[in-house]
């Protein structure tokens, strides 16, 4: 039995294969297999094929093949049919089954209906022979009509038997066992595509190198910018296309067949056909075709299918394709195609045709939209990226005006940003058009797929896109200010809801952290950018709700920065000049926009070089008047020490925050702000309530009022008035004029009305005191006249060099007057300050020069005389001196403070200043630092700073002598002096005067000179610094390890040593270098250091 | 005055100083001071990792004592709370000593109960330089070597002779 079982099987399994794979289908099977083997045999079969089945999961097949071979061993062969009718829903196995079912008559037991079943088992043969597949699907037959059946036979057995198994029930009523044939035909469809076409469709996908000629390809071709990967993708698509055209024509000729044989048969017989609706079949068997083919497209042809819808709908919405060839950035801007874009419409085109035929095979499911849903969702966002990224201003009205034309009715006309309008254009003309052409075609129904609605959906996607574009982009808008109004329109008709106000602070604020609140940025430039902002937003949103969102963490981090206030005050009383000077870069950066994007720093230079014209010359009172740093910047060395203010101003070297200023002059803004406490004005046809996200104690603003938002941003008033005050102490302390304090003043009035009065009161003394310093200047010197009419006055000439005129401070126990001296040579001018209404001004002890002294005690006497009961406190530091030295071959004059005067003074030759100019033999003064202390009493560190500062103005020239270490400092008499005549140790004097000291104001700052000094290896500290690095090292090398390399002993110096271990790898190296040479330390391998043991 | 560039970020307040953060700069400002006035015959330094809490310190034998001539590493690590409590001291270079046992350890008193934050690095170190010439005999970690200290000094130089051994350095 198994014998017979085994060679019967292979016979049996060959013939089955041959019926259902091949079209020419061998005639009926001969009867008589015994029926359970025959199933076996062919279970077994399918599992052995199924192994090479290329895409049909062999395990889902196993299953079933399992669970019919479990069937066919429990059934009794008598049960066949039943066997058939269980399965038909398995695809695969119950084509097979029903193939194997004509076979099955003999092994039917006898009874009635036996001629019928064997009548339909014939019919069934003949019928599904005829339509049966073929193997092979070529996409070389287009026409989709199978070519071995070119002509329909339609001869009348065909008709005949598909007659008797459509109507078995009433033709044959004796064959029990029927089935659907139209079933099977879809049965035998779906093995089909599953075992020919599928492979067919991964070929297509593997096609690489698209060699045969498309026509339609071709034809898009010639657009020129089609890239290569563009091309593969559309030949895999086309391929997959025609593979499933070809396929579909085989599956529905053979259901043309059976609808024309089930026709032919109503037709002929016009008997009572059962139920066969042939619509029904029919859009069944349409549904289950494109079931089947939608359902199989893989990932790789749904890829191939994207790429080839980007880039036909990027043409069609003019977004440039991203590898596209060409890269001007003109091309790259996405912009809407003009109506006659060849391009455009070729893709158009194109599309359509695509779509269409997708349709046609069915891959324009679900899949397919959801596909083209995300390609057209990406085409939103790419155009509204590339079209208005960093596009602000307006662009340009004639493309705007023809927009204008065809956007419509849906946008309302509060919208008029030309961004917004061309967006709109852009989705109602293009976006919305494209998408209903493509969905109108694959859809079924007909209603129309895109609604006026669903437009107004499209256009809120695209303003929520913009909006996060804008607010995305926002700080970069808000430095472009004020070239940025257009974004701004954008931003202020996108940010429609609560939710993307949110969005909007909160992104800010995280830029603000991440770009502008670091140590990187000065508070000038954040007080900048705050500006910036506070304009930007009011532009954006006048209410200030979302300025008062992003502002806290501005102000904290402003809180931190110390100067921010000075800054601020500064700014506020920055000079006419200064302000001319700005206003002039504002003018200058119109015309160069490119200067603006560059930032502040352009600005500052052009500042600058502005103010240079305008030199202001020192007033005959002696004192020079305040120029603003812009001023003087060629004598910059001259601001260092001349005074607190023009010393910040120009030692900062970035300016002043003039945008103040600016504002503060502005009538404009003066206006406003004279407005702002007004009531509610109810003519006032612009109001619109306040914002959702208003806080609860909101109060709206009038005016953007930088200023005023600046100032409150800086923290407590207490703090402001304090920092306020001092700065104006200081100017008014500096300023010879007192006609030129209307600054002050408009700033002082700007801050009563913020904080009232009594807050300021200190501010208002201060400037009375000045006032009144002058007029009791006056009175004082006018008594002096008087007195020295009377005496007849021999005039006393001020002894030597140097001393012309002096203007000293002093500050009274209760009282603070200033003092002006008029002798010939010496004008002495005092300014009486109230010692409790001025911030702080600490008494600084030196000795005055013997003359001013006298002076002083002069000037005193005159002020007890007009004011009895007060005393006068000189504070002598305060003082600014005009200073006249007349050397061998020059005259220097030179304002400066006290302290400079006094120490050049010391230089005076003890016995006689005549002794200088008359004795050209006389060698010229020196002093050293402790010869000054021990004569001025005065601060050491003050005395070496206000020695570096003539050393910079060309009078002294310092000397290092041998034995000590303090430098000696020597006048220089006459420029063309050699360097050194009487100092050898001058020969390595790098770093003073080098060669003839005559260039023009050549000397260097003091700054400098003194750091070189510092690195002089003789230098004491430098010295005593050395020796501790030593004990670092050795007992680093003592202890923690015997040898180490270099860098880590670089790195544990500054581990540990608390203030910091200056020296770089190389300087150390050196050292190091240094002490191997002295025997102390040695290299041993690897590079290591160790010390040497004694 | 001040400069207008001059504006250094100001730190956010220093309220959350780990308490390590402390003993790093007490023992920073001793090592300065060991730097820059070393006693003689002891040297300490921070461990070659950089580590600021784990020293590595160095004596020399005092003369006149059976370690004359010796020089004994030793290791110091301090706790997070220090100077509030006192560092782990351990001879690292075996030593014969009565108050040392054989794994380093040490029995002196200031460095356990008598502890005090005006002891530092140098005066531990004085201190157990001082030991070595002066054991305290009365609460030996080694019986043998306190009992030879008075009886046999020859024999007891002899055993720190044959216990020390110089060690290298990692």
């Amino acid at each position: 039995m198994p014998a017979a079982v085994a060679s019967r099987f292979q016979d049996r399994r060959r013939r089955v294969f041959q019926s259902v794979f091949h079209t020419d289908l061998s005639p009926p099977t001969p009867q008589g297999v015994p029926l359970p083997s025959a199933n076996l045999s062919f279970s077994q079969g399918l599992q052995y094929h199924s192994g090479t089945g290329p895409t049909v999961g062999s395990g889902s097949f196993y299953e079933e093949d399992t669970q019919a071979t479990a069937q066919t061993g429990f059934y009794n062969p008598s049960d066949q049919g039943l066997l058939v009718s269980h399965t038909p829903s398995t695809s695969f196995h119950s084509t097979v089954t029903a193939v194997s079912q004509p076979s099955q008559p003999q092994l039917v037991p006898p009874d009635t209906g036996i001629g019928d079943q064997v009548a339909y088992d014939n019919a069934w043969r003949l019928v599904t022979a005829r339509i049966a597949l073929p193997s092979t699907v070529t996409s070389s037959t287009p026409s989709g009509s199978p070519p071995q059946d070119a002509a329909l036979p339609c001869d009348g057995e065909f008709w005949d038997a598909l007659n008797h198994i459509v109507n078995a029930s009433t033709l044959l009523p004796g064959a029990l066992r029927t089935d659907d044939i139209f079933s099977w035909h879809t049965h035998q469809v779906r093995a089909h595509f599953s075992q020919q076409v599928l492979p067919r469709l991964l070929d297509c996908l593997n096609t690489r190198p698209p060699e045969d000629g498309d026509p339609e390809r071709k034809g898009s071709n010639q657009n020129g910018t089609n890239s290569i990967t563009y091309e593969r993708h559309m030949v895999i698509v086309m391929s997959s296309i025609r593979t499933l055209e070809a396929a579909l024509g085989l599956y529905s000729h053979g259901f043309d067949l059976l609808v024309q044989g089930v026709t032919h048969t109503k037709n002929a017989a016009a008997s009572s056909a059962p139920g066969v609706n042939i619509d029904v079949l029919a859009s069944r068997f349409r549904r289950d075709i494109h079931a089947l083919v939608g359902n199989s497209a893989s990932q790789q042809l749904t890829k191939s299918l994207r790429t080839v819808l980007v880039r036909l709908v990027g043409d069609v919405l003019g977004i440039p394709a991203e590898g596209d060839d060409a890269r001007n950035l003109k091309s790259r801007r996405p912009a809407p195609p003009t109506v006659d874009d060849h391009k455009a419409l070729a893709a158009r085109q194109r599309l359509h045709g695509l779509v269409e035929q997708l349709h046609n095979v069915g891959l324009s499911g679900e899949r397919f939209q959801v596909l083209f849903a995300e390609v057209m969702d990406w085409m939103m966002s790419t155009f509204v990226c590339g079209a208005y990224a960093g596009v602000w201003s307006a662009t340009d009205r004639r493309s705007l005006s023809s927009v204008l034309n065809t956007v419509s009715r849906s946008t309302g006309s509060s919208v008029t940003s030309p961004c917004i309008i061309s967006l709109m254009d852009w989705v109602e003309n293009h976006f919305a058009r494209l998408s209903f052409e493509v969905l109108s075609r694959v859809s079924h129904d007909s209603v129309s797929p895109v609604t006026l609605s669903d437009l107004k959906t499209y256009q809120s996607l695209a303003l929520s896109r913009l909006s996060t574009l804008r607010i995305a982009e926002l700080f970069d808008i808000v430095l472009a200010w004020p070239d940025s109004r257009g974004a701004l329109d954008d931003l202020r008709a996108t940010i429609t809801t609560s939710a993307r106000r949110l969005q909007l602070t909160t992104h800010f604020t995280q830029a603000l952290k991440t770009r502008l609140l670091h140590p990187g940025c000065s508070t000038l430039e954040i007080l900048q950018t705050y500006i910036d902002i506070i304009h930007t937003f009011h532009a954006l949103d006048h209410s200030k709700v979302l300025l008062g969102h992003v502002e806290p963490s501005l102000k904290l981090y402003l809180w931190q920065r110390e100067d921010a206030v000075r800054i601020v005050v500064t700014g506020l009383l920055a000079s006419p000049e200064e302000v001319r000077a700005a206003r002039k870069v504002k003018e200058l950066g119109k015309q160069q926009a490119e200067q603006k994007k560059a930032g502040k720093r352009p600005e500052v230079e052009t500042r600058r070089s502005a103010g240079k014209g305008s030199l202001v010359t020192p007033t005959t009172r002696g004192v020079s008047s305040r120029t603003p740093t812009t001023t003087r910047q060629r004598e910059k060395l001259d601001m260092d020490a001349s005074s607190a203010t023009s010393n910040k101003g120009s030692a900062s070297g970035t300016g002043k925050l003039v945008e103040l200023a600016l504002l503060l002059n502005d009538p404009t803004k003066t206006r406003h702000t004279l407005v702002e406490d007004e009531e509610l004005d109810w003519n006032d046809m612009n109001w619109v309530p306040d914002p959702v996200d208003a806080g609860a104690n909101y109060k709206r603003p009038k005016s953007e009022d930088v200023i005023g938002t600046l100032i409150s941003a800086l923290g407590s008033e207490d703090v402001f008035i304090k920092e306020f005050a001092s700065i104006v102490a200081e100017r008014l302390l500096s300023l010879s004029d007192p006609a030129r304090f209307d600054q002050e003043l408009r700033v002082l009035d700007l801050l009563k009305r913020r904080f009232g009065e009594a807050a300021l009161q200190n501010c208002d003394v201060m400037i009375k005191d000045i006032e009144d310093s002058r007029r009791l200047d006056d009175a004082i010197r006018r008594a002096w006249d008087e007195q020295r009419k009377l005496a007849a006055a021999t005039p006393v000439t001020m002894s030597g060099h140097f001393l012309r005129s002096a203007d000293k401070r002093k500050k009274a126990a209760a009282l603070q007057r200033q003092q002006q001296q008029e002798l010939e040579p010496t004008q002495y001018h005092a300014r009486i300050l109230s010692r409790l209404f001025w911030p702080g001004l600490d008494r600084e002890h030196f000795l005055l020069p013997d003359p001013i002294v006298e002076e002083q005690k002069r000037y005193e006497q005159g002020y007890e005389h007009l004011k009895s009961n007060r005393k006068l406190t000189w504070l002598n530091q305060l003082g600014t001196v005009r200073v006249e030295l007349e050397l061998r071959d020059r005259t220097v004059s030179v304002d400066c403070t006290t302290p400079q005067a006094t120490v050049i003074y010391a230089f005076n030759d003890s016995d006689d200043g005549d002794l200088e100019i008359d004795n050209d033999n006389k060698p010229p003064a020196r002093r050293t630092v402790d010869e000054l202390y021990n004569t001025l009493q005065m601060d050491e560190d003050l005395i070496a700073s206000c020695l570096e500062y003539w050393v910079s103005k060309n009078v002294l020239r310092r000397l290092r002598s041998p034995s000590s270490s303090a430098p000696t400092y020597v006048v220089i008499e006459s420029l063309s002096d050699p360097i050194d005549n009487d100092l050898p140790s001058q020969e390595d004097d790098t770093f003073g005067n080098p060669a003839t000291t005559s260039q023009e104001g050549g000397a260097q700052p003091a700054e400098s000179a003194k750091e070189e000094g510092s690195k002089q290896t003789i230098d004491p500290k430098e010295q005593e610094r050395r020796t501790m690095y030593w004990q670092y090292i050795k007992g680093m090398l003592t202890n923690a390890s015997a040898s180490m390399p270099l860098a880590q002993m670089a790195m544990m110096m500054k581990i540990l040593i608390a203030d910091g271990f200056p020296w770089t790898n190389e300087e150390l190296g050196e050292f190091l270098a240094e002490k191997i040479a002295e025997g102390e330390m040695e290299v041993v391998s690897g590079g290591k250091y160790r010390l040497v043991k004694k | 005055m001040g400069d207008i560039q001059s504006s250094a970020p100001i730190l956010g307040a220093r309220k959350n100083v780990d308490p390590g953060q402390n003993a790093v700069k007490r023992l920073q400002t001793e090592l300065m001071q060991l730097m820059t006035s070393p006693a003689p015959g002891v040297s300490a330094f921070p461990s070659a990792d950089g580590n600021l809490l784990s020293w590595r310190a160095t004596i020399e034998g005092p003369e006149d004592t059976p370690y004359a001539g010796l020089t004994f590493k030793l290791s110091f690590e301090f706790p997070a709370n220090y100077p509030y409590a006192p560092p782990t001291v351990l001879f690292r270079t075996p030593i014969y000593h009565p108050n040392v046992d054989f794994s380093g350890r040490i029995c002196l008193d200031i460095l356990k109960d008598k502890w005090t934050a005006a002891y530092n690095t140098q005066t531990v170190l004085l201190s157990l330089q001082s030991l070595l010439g002066e054991p305290n005999n009365a609460s030996p970690l080694n019986g043998e070597a306190a009992e030879l200290w008075d009886k046999d000094p020859t024999l007891f130089k002899t055993k720190v002779m044959d216990r020390h051994k110089d060690i290298d350095d990692d």
